[in-house]
């Protein structure tokens, strides 16, 4: 790209992210919605955020789950993917899509899973109590939040680390092997370290899903009157009897306030980022490395996390589908049911969310990829200072919690005029969905170019390519498969995407995780979980489709 | 051909048919039809399930050919925010909205967002359901006391709330952790309901006392209350939406529900038609059709409890007249969200609740 389109797209994506945003500073300033008459300026909203012990509460509550998230979920995603990528484990294939499944299902309803399984009249937990007469956990605990969330959020990490650790050539590992390292020793000292970029960046944006946590916490830490930031909001919404867009935008505020300064500690730590370019001008195929006597550990560790985290709640969630009524004293065999699917025909509205999912995220979910990896290439090797901004830029969108960010996109349709015919089509929504996953696809189209070396582009320029021949020709190529790892994430992000959407939708333009969600909350539990498990068996259709492709690829 | 050509006609009939008034409607009701007929379509934003209204909504447009009904199910806040910021910015907005969330709803009525209509049912309904021939509430559900019948002692089963404020103080650690409520911080509806209880009795705050010496669960969502009262890990619900409990209580016989006997306060989902409505005519028809006696069988058989009554047995289980304390669509429900009230209300119950 020349500079002139490098600094078109970054001023294009500075308006798009800047526009919604500068409408939260602004309504956080007002002491009305912005749009009514008679709103005066204020700092009334700060003042009263700073004087609620609510706030510090949930402050102190989001910073403890984010910490802890992200200490739980980096070692076990990274690790999980130096397993299934780099070694013959036995079953890695298959493996691989089972370990995806928590991030393709909504967060309130996976969390419901985690009830059904390990609540304290879960499935589980009577079988437990059974045996020792008592329950060893509470799953409405903060140390049990902290750990679900750490746990069904390793696979995010996972998919980071795993695109890095595909495009890294496995001589260094032989190298190690060879001088009689282990397994373990290798993953720690050579393969997990050469892909610090790509851990780096996940274990920032676990911390920053963990300040937007909200399914989660919403159904775990709810019935204790826990609040997260994201909870908080929820109080806030309706403390004053009517939303109260001032003290939510101030929330946001602090979550701004929260993400600069480490956007700014990361790019500190990256500023190294050099040292870890793999892919060279040499093309080199990677060999796995053989696990030995770790082998049985390792398969136990996944078998562990897989139960834990997708087979316990999924088949939890699964079996409640078919349930008339669980829990203390109901014999399940006598409570089967199939009434619950019977009654999603009269669900009129069903198979309309069920498509418009599937096209925003297959359909979307590329067109977004493509709009992450433009703006990637404008920034790449561009050593200035448009391209720092972006930076700090992508970030922001994530800041605002998922109902925020849609709320204030909602603002934008409703009140730029060119915008306005747009804001009840499936195209609003995409533009909505691609702003707030913006921070997770830039960073996985990144981390496959961090570790493109510079070589193989200059070799382009120097046979006389234009700098759009040269991205079309070499850059893009060779990062095609990060490329397609990061279409395959914003797909599941986007197909259990809720809260960004809601205000949105509108007759036309119905997603499942919307519905899902009013529905959750008008007490129609048995809809919403014959919905989830029907969801769950598409997804798992899909990821069948997707594996079995990619295996032809590879043998093709 | 001939059975070709006869088709369009055999239409025309259906829809000449319709045009005419429903039985005890005057005459130029006709003039609302037929302009409704132009209008084609009317948007309904509302807080009840689809699913819900789906059978409703085909009869709707059954008698009134012509005339469909794009319906949008949100929660109650996303409603309110959605209908100011659309009317903001002159976009046009719904045609009808219809929430449960009863105060915010008079206040958009008292905000000037509501047109007048004097709708020929009028005379058919309770005299607390309508306001300013401007808002009214289409049903009457019951606020209930919902419990598990296979874990509950039935000696334990309370039939007032002096009963569950004498058992919750007797039996403190059998129920402690086993009660659950709406949170009236979080949840604009769980605040509506036990604002209302304080109103009709002041000794409801020695009931959340009793309550609080139980370390209550207080949730925002109606969903989540009954999975976990029906599962066994609380055993009383206190203040659930009657019609979504007797609902669930038709596939899960374990669900018991109480009218509690001193009063049984009832809530409605209350509906107006926006000043800026595009199809003012068609929402008309809608908001008439909800209140007719069918609309309203139709509403009851998805256990939604009519407004009316002049419908005789409806299959509803419904608290008897005299126990009923209907929460009155009208400006004193503005009171609960004047700032400086509804922050002393709260500090009161968490005080009470939380010890704070």
């Amino acid at each position: 790209m020349n500079r002139s389109m490098r600094i078109g797209v970054v001023l294009t994506s500075a308006v798009a992210i800047l526009a919604p945003l500068l409408l939260v500073v602004w309504q956080s300033f007002l002491d009305g919605p912005f749009f009514a008459r008679n709103v005066h300026p204020t700092l009334g909203a700060y003042q009263f955020v700073y004087e609620d012990p609510d706030f510090y509460r949930a402050l102190g509550n989001s910073v403890l789950v984010a910490a802890g998230m992200a200490c739980i979920a980096v070692p076990v995603g990274a690790l999980l993917a130096f397993l299934l990528v780099r070694t013959d484990l036995p079953g890695r294939r298959w493996v691989e899509p089972l370990l995806l499944t928590p991030m393709f299902i909504s967060s309130i309803v996976l969390a419901f899973g985690f009830v059904v399984a390990f609540g304290p009249v879960g499935i589980v937990s009577l079988w437990v109590k059974g045996w020792l007469g008592r329950l060893p956990w509470d799953i409405y605990s903060r140390s049990s939040l902290i750990l679900i969330a750490g746990l069904t959020h390793a696979p995010h990490v996972f998919l980071y680390a795993a695109t890095a650790l595909r495009s890294l050539g496995s001589d260094v590992e032989e190298a190690a092997r060879s001088t009689g390292a282990g397994p373990l020793r290798v993953a720690l000292t050579v393969s997990l370290p050469m892909i610090r970029p790509a851990l780096m960046y996940s274990a920032v944006l676990v911390f920053f899903l963990g300040f937007e946590l909200f399914g989660l916490p919403l159904v775990l830490a709810d019935p204790k009157g826990e609040l997260v930031l994201a909870t908080y909001l929820y109080k806030l919404t309706n403390v004053l009897g009517i939303p109260s867009y001032q003290l939510m935008a101030v929330v946001v505020m602090v979550i701004v306030a929260i993400a600069l300064p480490l956007v700014w500690l990361q790019n500190r730590l990256l500023q190294g980022a050099n040292r870890y370019v793999s892919i060279k001008g040499k093309a080199q195929a990677s060999r796995p490395i053989s696990l030995g006597m770790w082998r049985w550990p390792a398969v136990a560790f996944i078998a562990l996390w897989l139960l834990m985290v997708v087979v316990a709640p999924v088949c939890a969630l699964v079996l409640r589908a078919f349930l008339s009524s669980w829990g203390e004293g109901v014999n399940i065999a006598g409570a089967l049911t199939l009434e619950h699917f019977r009654e999603l025909a009269h669900y009129p509205n069903l198979v309309r969310g069920i498509t418009n999912t599937l096209v925003l995220a297959a359909v979307g979910g590329a067109a977004s990829v493509v709009v992450y990896t433009l703006i990637n290439l404008a920034v790449h090797r561009w050593h200035s200072r448009w391209a720092r901004v972006i930076d700090y830029l992508v970030l922001l969108p994530r800041a605002m919690p998922g109902i925020v960010a849609g709320l204030a996109i909602f603002w934008v349709f409703l009140f730029v005029p060119p915008l306005q015919p747009f804001r009840q089509t499936l195209l609003a929504m995409w533009v909505a969905y691609t702003l707030v996953w913006m921070a997770y696809g830039m960073r996985l189209v990144s981390g496959s170019l961090l570790q493109l070396g510079p070589e193989l582009e200059e070799a382009g320029r120097v046979v006389g390519a234009s700098p759009a021949r040269v991205s079309l020709d070499v850059t893009l190529p060779l990062i095609r498969a990060g490329l397609v790892g990061s279409w395959l994430l914003v797909f599941v992000t986007f197909v259990r995407e809720y809260s960004t959407g809601v205000y949105l939708l509108g007759p036309g333009t119905e997603v499942i995780g919307s519905l899902l969600v009013s529905l959750w909350a008008a007490g129609a539990v048995d809809t919403v979980v014959a919905l989830s498990a029907i969801n769950i068996a598409m997804v798992a259709g899909g990821l069948l489709l997707i594996t079995l492709f990619g295996r032809k690829a590879h043998h093709g | 051909m001939v059975l070709l050509a006869a088709l369009p006609m055999a239409g025309a009939a259906a829809e000449g048919s319709a045009a005419s008034p429903p039985d005890g409607y005057p005459r130029s009701y006709a003039r609302i039809i037929e302009a409704a007929q132009k209008e084609g379509s009317l948007s309904v934003y509302a807080t009840t399930d689809g699913s819900e209204v789906a059978a409703l909504i085909r009869e709707f447009e059954a008698a009134y050919p012509g005339v469909r009904v794009e319906y949008a199910d949100q929660n109650s806040t996303e409603i309110y925010s959605r209908f100011i910021a659309e009317v903001a910015a002159g976009q046009g907005t719904a045609d009808l909205v219809w929430s449960s969330a009863m105060d915010l709803q008079v206040k958009l009525i008292n905000d000037g967002y509501a047109q007048a209509y004097a709708s020929p049912e009028k005379p058919n309904l309770p005299e607390w359901a309508v306001w300013k021939n401007e808002g009214y509430g289409i049903t009457a559900e019951p606020l209930v006391i919902a419990y598990n019948k296979r874990l509950m002692p039935p000696e334990d089963v309370p039939r007032t709330r002096a009963d569950l404020e004498t058992l919750l103080r007797t039996k403190k650690d059998f129920y402690r952790g086993k009660v659950a409520s709406y949170d009236p911080e979080r949840s604009g509806v769980g605040f509506l309901f036990i604002s209302q209880d304080v109103q009709i009795s002041r000794d409801t705050w020695k009931l959340v006392e009793a309550m609080a010496g139980t370390d209550p669960r207080l949730y925002t969502s109606t969903g989540a209350m009954m999975e976990r009262l029906v599962s066994g890990e609380h055993l009383l619900v206190y203040n659930l939406i009657g019609s979504y409990a007797l609902q669930r209580q038709k596939k899960d016989p374990s669900l018991g529900i109480i009218f509690p006997a001193d009063f049984t306060l009832t809530m409605s989902r209350i509906a107006f038609i926006p000043t800026e409505a595009r199809h003012p005519n068609a929402a008309k028809l809608f908001l008439d059709f909800m209140l007719s006696k069918r609309g309203q069988s139709l509403l009851a058989q998805r256990d939604m409890a009519p407004v009316r009554t002049d419908l005789g047995e409806i299959g509803v289980p419904r608290p008897p007249a005299e126990q009923v304390r209907p929460i009155r669509v009208g400006p004193q429900l503005l009171a609960n969200l004047d700032q400086l009230t509804r922050l002393r209300f709260l500090k009161q119950w968490k005080r009470i609740v939380r010890g704070l």
